[in-house]
């Protein structure tokens, strides 16, 4: 069956060569059909180096063009990167063309399918022999050139040429293609660059899941998935979906720098069980510890800053210590715990003054000079202010009196009686003592102004004054002038209030005062008028 | 016959001698000498005696018995006054008190001079050493709260164990009596002293 389509379709390729290019012009049933049998021919031939794709044979019938094309596209686009790689490694190391083909008999037929069996660092091994296979294929179908499958078959030369300069032994062969791996692992952690290799099946697992998450997360995912894929699947030459537009490694990402924010795939199902956001971390230091070696001195410093964040942040979160706390009581904070710490408080007390020898010695010194100078500071008494004269008091003879009481007796009836005059009491002794001294210093003063102090006599006598001014007394300026002889102001004008002139009435005042006087007159002639008529009254 | 009656002068009695006035009969006064006072009455007798003799004119007598002394006094026929035998008898009775000859001749004197006496156990009672605080609260330390009373209200104060005898006019011996009570109550001398200047003081102003 293969056998038959095999050669359907390489006779379709002939007839297809061989065909005019402006009989394409014209729409042709053969030409169609011819044209997909030679498509489904070059497909199957290239399925086995692409397990990943969706299709085990091209769909042509009753398809149309465009499908058709699409079917071939997902084929060939993960091949495609894969050829370029290895063309890229064969430029670097052209020797290994030369191995290549040495090694081609021998491990010709190995790992076609079940790549998975080889180790990790054995994936170039399985695209190599891909290569190899393409290489194979390619030669039958090198002649052909159709426009469908033009680019196709150029990529198909390209990397079939690559791929034949290489005479290489298996463990060469498998050597350099690691090496190249890590080559270009190297630069895309440096660069950003993303990675090539890819597992198939997980990846597009991946990106269709990637699909069902925010679309921010999408590139990250990728990378995540690439590197996954480049570890867990050790599948062959399988080319993951990778965003064609980057392999150029021009757009480095946020992810490339600053490590993914998604976890990889085999963690993102488990957490996906477990379902909390918690574990995104878990997931993102997994990536950070994979990222451990090949970091960048920001990036360090940006981990440095975040870790020292969240060490503060929890300190926040955490419940503080009994000395940040404001009030607290004894039961709150452990046993002792103020004896260890250093307690500020405002002392309203002066502390005690520490005596020591010198104070004593000092305060000594001190009173010693002191009495030496005899200042002792002592507190006398305010003496009371004499607020009126001081009371006689009679004091209490307090001795054995020299009288007997019949004595005493008679001495106060002869006082009563006034026979003999009355001894003076202490006091008025020392009143009468006093004043004979007063007398005598009163004579001594006198004395000192020959006794000229003595006021006049003073003489009541009359006088008249007149009111006049004073300088009119006395011609000559007196020295001292004095009013005191003229006439009190009662004297010169006895009256009250505000007294107006006759040229200062007005016609009211001048009417009340004419009318006042017509009532004084009346009065004083009917006063008359009545006295009169009572004496007469009296006569009659 | 109506003129020949006449009115009869009135008859003029002299005044009774006072040996005349008890029917001739003789007065008799007896006063005990307390064995405190027997010594110094021998040696003040005739202090005690002359002025009784001589001014009083009254029979004085010393009757000496053992362990009973008792100083007698009679009225003569020449005593000029009733009252002298009294006085006499007051005046030695005062001196037997323990006042002093010149403070009990007062009492010969004036008649508005008494002795009352008291006991401190009238005021208040005291006991052992209470009792002496009081007879010491009313001596005064050297006897001076005694005299200060004494000189200001014109009494004589005797104290004798825890009697008190007083000398002196009834009112002055009231004043007396109320600061000596004061004190046995109590109340220090110093409190004692303003109330007697002010009573002395109110006193001298009224007279």
């Amino acid at each position: 069956m293969a056998a038959t389509t095999d050669s359907g379709g390489v006779a379709a390729l002939h007839r297809l060569k061989s065909t005019d290019p402006p009989l394409y012009l014209s729409p042709s049933p053969d030409l169609s059909h011819s044209a997909r049998l030679a498509c489904q021919h070059i497909f199957a031939s290239l399925r086995p180096f692409t397990p990943k794709s969706p299709f085990d044979r091209l769909l042509a019938d009753g398809f149309d063009s465009e499908q058709i094309w699409q079917q071939i596209d997902l084929q060939s686009q993960p091949l495609i990167s894969t050829l370029r790689c290895e063309v890229k490694f064969f430029e670097k190391h052209p020797e290994e063309i030369s191995k290549l083909f040495l090694k081609v008999s021998v491990g010709k037929k190995e790992g076609k399918d079940g790549k998975s069996e080889e180790l990790e660092g054995l994936e170039l091994d399985g695209e190599k022999d891909e290569g190899f296979d393409e290489l194979e294929d390619g030669d039958e179908g090198l002649e052909g050139s159709d426009d469908v499958d033009d680019e196709e078959e150029e990529r198909e030369n390209e990397e079939e040429s690559d791929g034949g300069g290489v005479d290489g032994v298996e463990d060469r062969f498998l050597k350099i293609r690691e090496l190249e791996e890590y080559l270009e692992d190297d630069e895309a952690r440096e660069y950003g660059i993303k990675k090539k290799e890819k597992g198939d099946g997980k990846v597009a697992k991946e990106s269709i899941k990637e699909d069902d998450d925010d679309e921010d997360e999408e590139d990250g995912e990728d990378d995540d998935g690439d590197e996954e894929g480049e570890e867990d699947d050790d599948e062959l030459g399988v080319l993951g979906l990778v965003d064609g537009d980057d392999e150029e490694g021009g757009d480095a990402r946020y992810e490339d720098f600053f490590g993914g924010k998604k976890k990889t795939g085999s963690q993102q199902k488990k957490t996906r069980h477990d379902s909390s956001a918690g574990d995104k971390q878990s997931g993102d230091m997994d990536f950070d510890d994979k990222k451990k070696e090949n970091r960048s001195t920001h990036e360090k410093q940006l981990e440095k800053q975040r870790l020292k964040i969240e060490e503060m942040e929890k300190a926040n979160m955490e419940v503080k210590t009994w000395t940040m706390q404001g009030e607290v009581t004894a039961a709150k904070r452990p046993k002792n715990s103020a004896l260890e710490v250093d307690l500020d408080f405002e002392h309203n007390v002066r502390p005690a003054p520490v005596i020591t020898e010198e104070v004593t010695a000092s305060l000594e010194e001190l009173i010693q000079k002191r009495i030496l100078e005899g200042r002792f500071d002592d507190v006398f008494r305010a003496p009371t202010l004499p607020n009126k004269a001081p009371k006689e008091r009679k004091e209490l003879d307090e001795n054995k009196s020299n009288k007997g009481l019949a004595e005493v007796y008679a001495d106060e009836y002869a006082q009563k009686t006034g026979l003999v005059s009355s001894a003076l009491t202490f006091s008025d002794e020392q009143k009468k003592e006093a004043s004979v001294l007063f007398k005598k210093l009163c004579l001594k003063l006198d004395a000192l102004s020959h006794f000229h102090f003595t006021p006049k006599p003073v003489i009541e006598d009359m006088t008249i004054q007149a009111n006049v001014p004073a300088l009119a007394m006395e011609e000559i300026a007196p020295l001292a002038v004095s009013d005191a002889a003229m006439l009190a102001p009662e004297e010169v004008f006895a009256g009250k209030g505000d007294v107006k002139e006759e040229a200062e009435l007005t016609q009211a005042e001048r009417k009340r005062r004419r009318a006042n006087k017509k009532r004084k007159y009346k009065d004083e002639y009917h006063a008359c008028d009545r006295s009169f008529d009572e004496s007469s009254g009296l006569n009659q | 016959m109506w003129g020949s009656l006449s009115l009869r002068t009135k008859p003029n009695f002299r005044p009774l001698k006072p040996h005349e006035m008890s029917d001739g009969q003789v007065q008799f006064r007896r006063i005990r000498v307390p064995w405190h006072r027997f010594t110094p009455l021998k040696k003040a007798w005739m202090e005690i005696f002359t002025p009784i003799h001589e001014q009083m004119k009254i029979d004085i007598r010393l009757k000496l018995k053992d362990r009973a002394n008792i100083v007698e006094l009679k009225t003569r026929a020449d005593t000029p006054d009733i009252r002298n035998l009294q006085r006499c008898a007051d005046f030695v009775g005062a001196f037997m008190c323990g006042f002093d000859l010149s403070d009990a001749i007062a009492l010969l004197r004036m008649d508005e001079l008494y002795v009352t006496s008291f006991c401190i156990k009238d005021v208040k009672t005291l006991r052992r050493e209470h009792l002496s605080h009081a007879i010491g609260r009313l001596a005064g330390r050297g006897g001076k709260t005694k005299f200060a009373i004494e000189n200001t209200t014109k009494t004589r104060i005797v104290i004798q164990n825890s009697d008190i005898y007083l000398l002196g006019s009834h009112a002055n011996i009231e004043i007396a009596m109320h600061s000596l009570c004061s004190l046995i109550r109590g109340s220090p001398a110093a409190k004692v002293y303003p109330k007697l200047r002010a009573v002395t003081t109110r006193a001298a102003e009224r007279f």
